[in-house]
């Protein structure tokens, strides 16, 4: 296929114009212009589609990819180069996160017509959601950190919009304000990031970083005494951090489930905190270069067992939820760690799915019982069937049951781990990574098969609530949405087997698509190539590249290429692993909440309980030692500083120099100026004045006398 | 045979007689008169030293130059004097002290 600007703009143009029409106009539209919305995202899809199913579709080679500049403005002068660049890259990861975003997307918009339609605020819904969505696609279409930057940031105001969108509940305000803020303290590292590397590649593009870390540029560069490289990639990876929840910053997320469940479902799949692993997985020859692995595989291991640890305790089924989306992401972050970048890239898909999914099935059940605290639920299979297996399979998926698709990726990611942790010879300390990694997979299956018992099986725990709930039928944007993500929650959509592993192959050996269409970047690749303009139709002949060779590779292109058979050793142990431990966490989870022979959780630990329902403190010590005790204090310290030094001594005291230095000024004025400049020149004038008068009498034979007598007196003197 | 001072001293006394007229007479009809005067003195010095300095006909155009100005000198000198009499009532020179109003 030919790529121009016209068949990949619309992917990122369709949604944007759905925002500015609705916007402006959408209350005039039909139906408050949701229409556009879903229409426009589905155009989207339609254009993401067919660039994935020629990337997919074994046309071009693994390392092919589309790269697009145009100048955004030129202000080199005097043979200094200042040029910003800003342009469209896609390559095989993009390819297939434009597919996801859009595709889930479209399901989201069509379940929201639905799920919002009786909401007073139903038109600005979709305002909002269009701008997300567009931000989203806009990033992963950016080719440089600074348009990443943009949308980064669009993204963080479009998730303060819809998780403050019941702007009448005070909670909803505050978490919207929780959110904006905490994610804005990673944002700021990132902006320190791209200042960091634009100082030393002179640009921000992705394709020029890779060419700078190839060709060395980074090596021996300091600032503040340490590795620019690891300063550069800490201050990128506190961005994702930030956008992604993770474990210092992990404390908005839980709080956005205040926004209405669609949103819920869009910010924790298809947008905001796949931003941020995409942005690590985008910048991970950089982490590599900074030496920063395990220092974000140990963000990811904490991040994906304390979350799930906190799950155990919520009893809000979109709270259960929250915390599941926070540690799942801790094992993307954890698989980019541990140099699992297919793995961990896999996940963000397979998540993004299933947790999509999760997300509207629970908006499903919320608008049908109007209750969300799961002890007043239960019993709801009957109610909800459509829900109930869409639900069900999603979360058989997360809690990594074989033949899902959670399963396939989590394994891979627990595999490396392992091998990382444990076989690849490092301090034998770094084997807490896969430790909480596996211990975070086994509260997974049970978190979520407590919260499908509480929800769906057992007896009404609230009559009231079960007899109010309707039966729930077939309709295209209630649960079609639901049974169609849950469809691309198997496994072999992904990896071609049922198990992810070699055997129980379901479409032969030519379907391992997704280990071989996403790798690390070879930073290698990308010296001195060159870029399209922005205008130009690409012309590159299917037949003169080499197609992708769709085998089962049994090469290895993880951590280590090398050691084969340790990497087999490692990954047979963790699927092993893996099985037992989700068998285990559901059967705990069935002998709790089912058989009732087991004593739940709260009454054996009760200290730990309190500390997990107050999420360990972190809100308190954020708002009660880092606020309370940190900023304002600090701020209070500031405000004097502002008010005591800087007003008295700074703007008084140059206010009053400024006083005597005008007085001087209108003496100089009032004498030298007014009385001898202007004055005098009026004297001056007034004296010249009495001679002229005489001789401009007006008689003009005086004139003639004067002419005669001038003559004369002229001749006179050539004469003499 | 008239000589060349003869003619010099004529178009003196010309000159001399219109200048008078010129600065002395106190109507406006009278000055135009002297300049008809000073002209014409200024063309006869230039036939003068036509026919006896140079001997050719440049002087003579020149003087025919000289009638014409002089003609068209007096008509539009005459049309003022014309407006300014209907203005103020007088042809006295000392009246005329304004250029306009």
């Amino acid at each position: 296929m030919e790529y121009s600007i016209g068949n990949i703009a619309p992917i990122f143009l369709c949604p944007f114009f759905a925002f500015v029409i609705n916007a402006f106009f959408g209350k005039k539209l039909p139906r408050q212009g949701d229409w556009l919305a879903v229409l426009a995202i589905f155009i989207s899809f339609i254009f993401s589609l067919r660039i994935f199913l020629d990337f997919a579709g074994s046309t071009f080679a693994t390392d092919y990819y589309i790269h697009k500049v145009f100048n955004w403005f030129d202000l080199s002068a005097g043979g200094q180069t200042f040029k910003v660049d800003m342009g469209i890259y896609i390559d095989n990861m993009g390819a297939i996160m434009l597919l996801m975003v859009t595709g889930v997307a479209t399901l989201i918009h069509l379940f929201s017509t639905w799920y919002m339609h009786d909401d007073p605020r139903y038109g600005r819904f979709f305002v909002y959601v269009s701008l997300f969505t567009s931000a989203m696609l806009g990033l992963v279409l950016s080719d440089n950190l600074l348009s990443v930057f943009i949308f980064w940031e669009l993204m963080g105001f479009c998730s303060y919009s819809l998780i403050g969108f019941y702007y009448e509940k005070e909670k909803a305000g505050d978490a919207s304000l929780k959110a904006f803020m905490t994610t804005r303290v990673g944002d700021v590292f990132f902006l320190l990031g791209i200042v960091a590397i634009w100082q030393l590649v002179g640009s921000v593009n992705f394709v020029d970083i890779y060419a700078a870390i190839a060709e060395g540029k980074f090596v021996g560069q300091q600032v503040l005494g340490i590795s620019l490289a690891t300063f550069a990639g800490f201050c990128v990876f506190m961005g994702t951090i930030g956008k992604s929840a993770q474990f210092p910053l992990q404390v908005w997320l839980p709080d956005a489930m205040m926004g209405p469940t669609p949103c819920s479902a869009l910010i924790h799949a298809a947008t905001m905190v796949a931003a941020g692993v995409y942005l690590s997985l985008r910048t991970y020859p950089l982490m590599v270069a900074g030496e920063l692995t395990q220092f974000i595989a140990l963000i990811g291991a904490i991040t994906a067992f304390g979350a799930a640890t906190i799950a155990l305790v919520q009893t809000d089924l979109k709270a259960v939820l929250a915390f599941s989306t926070i540690s799942q992401l801790g094992y993307m972050v954890m698989g980019v760690g541990v140099g699992s970048y297919n793995a961990a890239f896999m996940h963000l898909i397979t998540h993004a799915v299933f947790k999509a999914c999760l997300f509207l099935s629970a908006g499903s059940i919320i608008h049908s019982v109007h209750e969300q605290e799961m002890p007043k639920l239960g019993g709801l299979r009957k109610k909800l069937p459509y829900t109930f297996i869409a639900m069900m399979c999603c979360t058989l998926a997360i809690a990594g049951v074989p033949f899902f698709a959670g399963f396939v990726s989590k394994d891979r990611i627990l595999g490396d781990a392992l091998f990382w942790g444990v076989f690849a010879g490092q301090s034998k300390i770094w084997a807490i990574v896969p430790i909480l990694g596996f211990a975070g997979a086994f509260l997974t299956a049970f978190y979520m098969f407590r919260m499908m018992f509480l929800t769906f099986f057992g007896k009404p725990r609230d009559h009231h609530i079960y007899d109010h709930c309707h039966e729930e039928h077939i309709s295209f944007n209630s649960n079609v949405p639901l049974l169609i993500l849950t469809v691309f929650t198997l496994g072999f959509w992904y990896c071609g087997t049922l198990t992810g592993q070699s055997f129980g192959k379901v479409f032969g050996s030519k379907t391992e698509w997704f280990k071989i269409l996403v790798e690390a970047p070879r930073v290698e690749r990308f010296v001195g190539r060159t870029r399209e303009p922005f205008s130009a139709v690409d012309t590159r002949v299917k037949a003169e590249l080499p197609k992708a060779v769709y085998e089962h590779q049994t090469g290895y292109v993880g951590p280590a290429a090398g050691d084969e058979h340790g990497i087999h050793k490692a990954h047979l142990i963790g699927a092993i692993a893996s099985i037992f431990i989700a068998f285990g966490g559901i059967f705990l989870a069935f002998l709790m909440y089912i058989k009732g022979s087991v004593k739940p959780l709260a009454d054996t630990f009760s200290g730990w309980t309190t500390a997990l329902k107050n999420r360990y403190y972190f809100d308190d010590f954020y708002v009660g030692v880092v606020i309370q005790k940190g900023m304002i204090p600090f701020n209070r310290f500031l405000a004097w500083f502002d008010m005591g030094v800087y007003d008295r001594f700074a703007i008084d005291g140059w206010a009053k120099v400024n006083r005597v230095a005008f007085r001087a000024s209108r003496w100089f004025d009032d004498v030298v100026v007014d009385a001898i400049g202007v004055d005098g020149t009026g004297v001056a004038v007034n004296l010249f004045n009495l001679v002229l008068r005489i001789v401009q009498s007006g008689k003009i034979q005086f004139y003639f006398v004067v002419l005669i007598l001038t003559l004369a007196s002229y001749i006179w003197t050539i004469n003499l | 045979m008239i000589s060349l001072a003869s003619y010099l001293v004529i178009s003196m006394i010309l000159f001399v007689v219109g200048l008078m007229v010129m600065i002395a007479r106190k109507n406006i009809v009278a000055i135009l008169l002297g300049i008809e005067l000073v002209l014409n003195a200024a063309a006869l010095n230039f036939v003068a030293y036509s026919k006896f300095v140079t001997n050719n006909l440049d002087g003579h155009i020149f003087a025919l130059f000289i009638i014409v100005v002089a003609a068209a000198e007096a008509a539009v000198g005459l049309a003022i004097v014309i407006r300014f009499f209907q203005l103020k009532e007088t042809i006295h020179i000392d009246e005329a002290t304004q250029l306009r109003n």
